[in-house]
């Protein structure tokens, strides 16, 4: 079996839901879920791990107001 | 979680902006190293102060601030070239950081430290330093020129708009005056532009006069040459009636008006006058009136809205106001305040703005809920002593009114009238007071007979005073309707929150009038008129398992997740018991019907909704006001309008409607009035509940914005010291809230829904009770079918299967203990029934 490099992730529960969820919705070879730890860890690909920073910065994004100036 | 990160903004900018200073020194002046580090101490508290007291701040304030603070240099007298140098190329070190904010050709003022004032030479905004010791008499002239922005503690935002210069001179400054004294208090010299705006709002205000006679609408000018000028315009031409040329007659002449209430009238309006004059510094003799001829023209009732509307863009505003005192055509209406009303200061404040040279203005007073608009409504009223229509939202309300009318002056039962879907009254004498609704006077269609006479009642007759309730609600079209039918000489709307969600504030200004008066929130907290109130966001974490559930659900059962979350009952919970033990009386508000129930009922406490019925909706009340042992009730969006609430001094909010900022300060409301505020120490508590990373965090800050314009600061609370620890803590265990995530999926869709107990009645007005059903009358007079799958023999209870209710209501055992008040005959034959059912289920459960 091939090795794959992964990352450790530490986060909270929210978030780490947040992440199967986005792990679920993408298909094939842009899953990068490698391991679901436990409750606040999981272990992900270290080659995407900037896509997945990037995209769990606008999916949480959403959810904070701005006030138009 | 990046929430509110934009706060964090001003800071960076601000020390980068120190940084680039100090790199390029080469040939820094001694002095201007100096000065500049003074004024960086000297700015420094107040963005530190500023920035904990609620992070999401209006950071325009700030950022303007930031930007006109780097016109540091200018601030020392220069006479050296190399000064200049210096400053040109400081100028364009940091220029590019500002973009279009750079305003650094504004010099400061030499003793620029002594005055408050920032401009904004494009937009008009002016920054107030809430901190300068001559603040509040500044704030006085501001409020007087301009409409408040923001006003947090120490930082003030306020705008000058052609609608509030409008409303300045018409309260008698003058347009010289205004400039003087912003060139005076301002830290730069007053801009050009600003000048020039000033000058121009100002030049033709109070040329054109609307006014009515002998039920007809005309246009007056003492300047002929005016007229013909907005005869010259299609929209104003078409609404001309011709009836005759323009007539020319006799203007009135004018004289002062003591407002009652006010135990020593003319001194008090002495002094609100003398500080005028400290202000403005100049005597402001009231406007020389001549008795010269006025010209007139008539123009039709139902255009009068587009032609005061086209006058306002053509820069002839029309002056509304109304010389009651001279007005023989219009019985009087004896009414005067009872001896021992007295209004409080800031009241008198509003009633001299509207009443400032002796006539009615028309316009918008903004009083806090619980500030005692009614009773500015009610003097008002009896100053003017004319025959007075008071409209107001709902049906609740009206009756309020007519309550607070007989209370507070003395009126009696003959002179005032109620007129909604149940109650058409007119009044028996010859001028009177009639309280309605908005949509009782606005609706044109499906009138009963004896509505039908009532409303040509209304429009036949000339009302003296019309009194607009919550007049931020009433949609624009309606208004129309209601203006156009019913004709008065002067309008007065109040109001608590001058925010709309469809920003359609603008259309009240040409429809009532301009604002007149808009009080600080802070200062009336701190002069003991409200309550002071402590605000929090409580951030309650979603469990995993229902934050699964929530990011796969796309539709509207996504806010009945985060209601339901478990992290939020425990939240509850701990709230309420925290505040029960400090002798407060908790209200806590849920929009969701469905985990209202739930919440009530799982925590044992009394609750009202749409569905509950009178009786024992007046029970949980009573209980509530009086009972030692109830100190929490749960309340649905009827809490908002449709109930005359009891005081409360702590606020729990669970669910409320999206993004509505109106809601939240309507809900703050509450507990502004609270009696205790006077005590020591007194805070009350504000309370919004929050599920993280969930869309509720969104509209939760948005709710916000109003109250932290108003200077309401609100802290994050992210973890409950002690939750854990508390004994008897609902939904511990991950198997509780896997039952309940079960539950919650199985509600109906429509459980989901906000408001949905609220139907609107019969006169009561839309969006104002329910906005998403917008208070049509209901058409689902059945309740939907409730569908289960079992086998028969299981639901009958073949396979040993029995039903325990798990969550009583606590309202169920309230109605049953009330029951035992009552005649002793009633009483022992309801013992005796009981008695039979006990002995009956005893004997079922041994047996």
């Amino acid at each position: 079996m091939k090795a794959i490099k992964g990352v450790l992730l530490t986060c909270d529960s929210a978030v780490k839901q947040l992440l199967i969820m986005m792990d679920e919705r993408s298909s094939g070879s842009a899953t990068f879920i490698i391991q679901d730890l436990d409750e606040h860890h999981l272990l992900i690909k270290a080659d995407e791990h900037e896509r997945v920073k990037r995209e769990l910065e606008a999916e949480l994004e959403k959810n904070s107001y701005t006030a138009d100036l | 979680m990046p929430p509110k990160r934009p706060a964090e903004d001003a800071p960076v900018a601000s020390s980068s902006k120190r940084a680039r200073g100090g790199e390029d020194e080469d040939f820094a002046v001694e002095s201007i190293q100096n000065s500049d580090d003074e004024r960086a101490a000297e700015e420094e508290p107040v963005p530190t102060s500023i920035l904990p007291r609620g992070a999401t701040i209006n950071i325009t304030a700030l950022t303007r601030k930031l930007a006109q603070t780097k016109k540091g240099p200018g601030a020392i007298p220069d006479p050296h070239a190399d000064l200049t140098a210096y400053r040109r190329q400081q100028d364009a070190l940091v220029s590019y950081i500002f973009r279009d904010q750079d305003f650094s050709f504004l010099n400061l003022k030499p003793d620029h430290a002594s005055r408050p004032l920032w401009i904004n030479p494009e937009d008009g905004h002016i920054i107030l330093e809430g901190f300068s010791p001559i603040a509040e008499q500044a704030q006085d002239f501001l409020i007087a020129i301009s409409e408040p922005v923001s006003r947090p503690a120490f930082m003030h935002e306020y705008k000058l708009t052609s609608y509030s210069l409008y409303a300045a001179v018409s309260v008698g400054l003058e347009t010289n005056d205004i400039i003087e004294v912003l060139g005076r208090l301002s830290k730069v010299p007053v801009p050009e532009s600003i000048v020039q705006f000033i000058r121009d709002c100002t030049i033709s205000y109070g040329k054109v006069k609307l006014v009515l006679k002998h039920n007809k609408y005309f246009v007056e000018s003492t300047y002929a040459d005016t007229l013909q000028l907005l005869l010259k315009d299609n929209i104003i031409r078409s609404a001309r009636v011709m009836e005759g040329a323009l007539t020319a007659s006799k203007a009135p002449v004018k004289g002062s008006v003591v407002i009652p209430g006010t135990a020593k009238d003319p001194e008090a309006k002495q002094s609100d006058a003398d500080l005028f004059t400290a202000v403005v510094g100049v005597d402001n003799d009231e406007i020389e009136e001549d008795d010269e001829t006025v010209h007139s023209f008539q123009i039709d009732d139902g255009k009068i809205d587009d032609v005061k509307k086209r006058c306002n863009e053509l820069d002839y505003p029309m002056l509304e106001e109304y010389d009651f005192r001279n007005d023989t055509v219009n019985p009087n209406l004896d009414i005067d305040l009872k001896p021992a009303t007295t209004i409080r200061p800031y009241q008198e404040k509003s009633l001299s703005k509207m009443f400032g040279n002796g006539r009615a203005r028309s316009g918008i007073i903004v009083l806090p809920c619980g500030a005692g608009k009614t009773l500015v409504g009610i003097t008002a009223a009896c100053t003017i002593k004319k025959s007075c229509l008071v409209l107001c939202t709902s049906s609740v309300s009206v009756h309020q009114w007519k309550q607070q009318f007989m209370m507070w002056s003395n009126v009696t039962d003959k002179q005032i009238a109620v007129f909604t879907s149940d109650n058409k009254e007119k009044f028996s004498s010859e001028s009177g007071i009639i309280v309605s609704t908005y949509s009782m006077i606005a609706t044109t269609h499906n009138r009963s007979h004896e509505t039908k006479k009532m409303m040509d009642f209304l429009t036949s007759r000339e009302w003296g005073f019309i009194l607009l309730d919550e007049v931020h609600v009433v949609p624009a079209a309606m208004f129309r309707r209601v203006v156009t039918t019913v004709k008065a000489h002067a309008k007065l709307g109040l109001t608590a929150t001058l925010v709309r969600e469809d920003d359609k504030i603008s259309d009240l200004n040409y429809m009532i009038g301009p604002k007149l008066y808009e009080a600080n929130w802070m200062d009336l907290a701190a002069k003991g008129h409200i309550a002071n109130v402590q605000c929090a966001e409580v951030w309650c974490p979603m469990t995993p398992e229902f934050y699964r559930e929530y990011l796969k659900e796309q539709s509207r059962k996504r806010n009945l997740l985060y209601c339901m979350n478990p992290g939020k009952f425990q939240a509850c919970q701990f709230l309420i018991k925290y505040h029960e033990e400090r002798g407060d009386k908790i209200i806590v508000f849920s929009d969701n019907v469905y985990a209202l129930e739930q919440y009530a009922r799982k925590l044992g406490k009394l609750y009202i909704h749409g569905g509950t019925p009178g009786v024992e909706r007046l029970r949980i009340l009573q209980h509530f006001q009086f009972h030692p042992n109830v100190n929490t009730i749960f309340l649905s969006k009827v809490g908002d309008t449709s109930i005359d609430l009891p005081e409360a001094t702590c606020l729990i909010q669970i669910s409320a409607h999206f993004g509505s900022r109106r809601q939240e300060a309507q809900r703050l409301g509450r507990i502004l009035r609270a009696k205790r505020r006077n005590d020591e120490g007194f805070n009350a508590f504000f309370y919004s509940l929050v599920s993280k990373d969930t869309t509720e965090m969104y509209y939760s800050t948005k709710r916000q914005q109003f109250l932290i314009d108003q200077g309401y600061s609100f802290k994050v609370i992210t973890e409950l010291d002690g939750l854990q620890a508390l004994p008897d803590l609902v939904y511990r265990t991950r198997d509780e809230q896997i039952e309940l995530l079960q539950a919650t999926l199985q509600a109906n869709e429509s459980a989901a829904d906000f408001g949905t107990d609220v139907k609107g009645s019969e006169g009561d007005l839309a969006g104002s009770v329910t906005s998403k059903s917008f208070g049509g009358p209901s058409t689902a007079g059945y309740r939907a079918a409730k569908r289960a799958t079992g086998s028969l023999t299981a639901l009958s209870g073949g396979q040993h299967m029995s039903y325990v209710e798990q969550n009583r209501s606590a309202n169920k055992q309230l109605a049953r203990d009330s029951a035992q008040s009552r005649h002793k005959l009633f009483k022992k034959r309801e013992k005796q029934q009981q008695q039979a059912k006990k002995e009956r289920t005893a004997g079922s459960k041994q047996g």
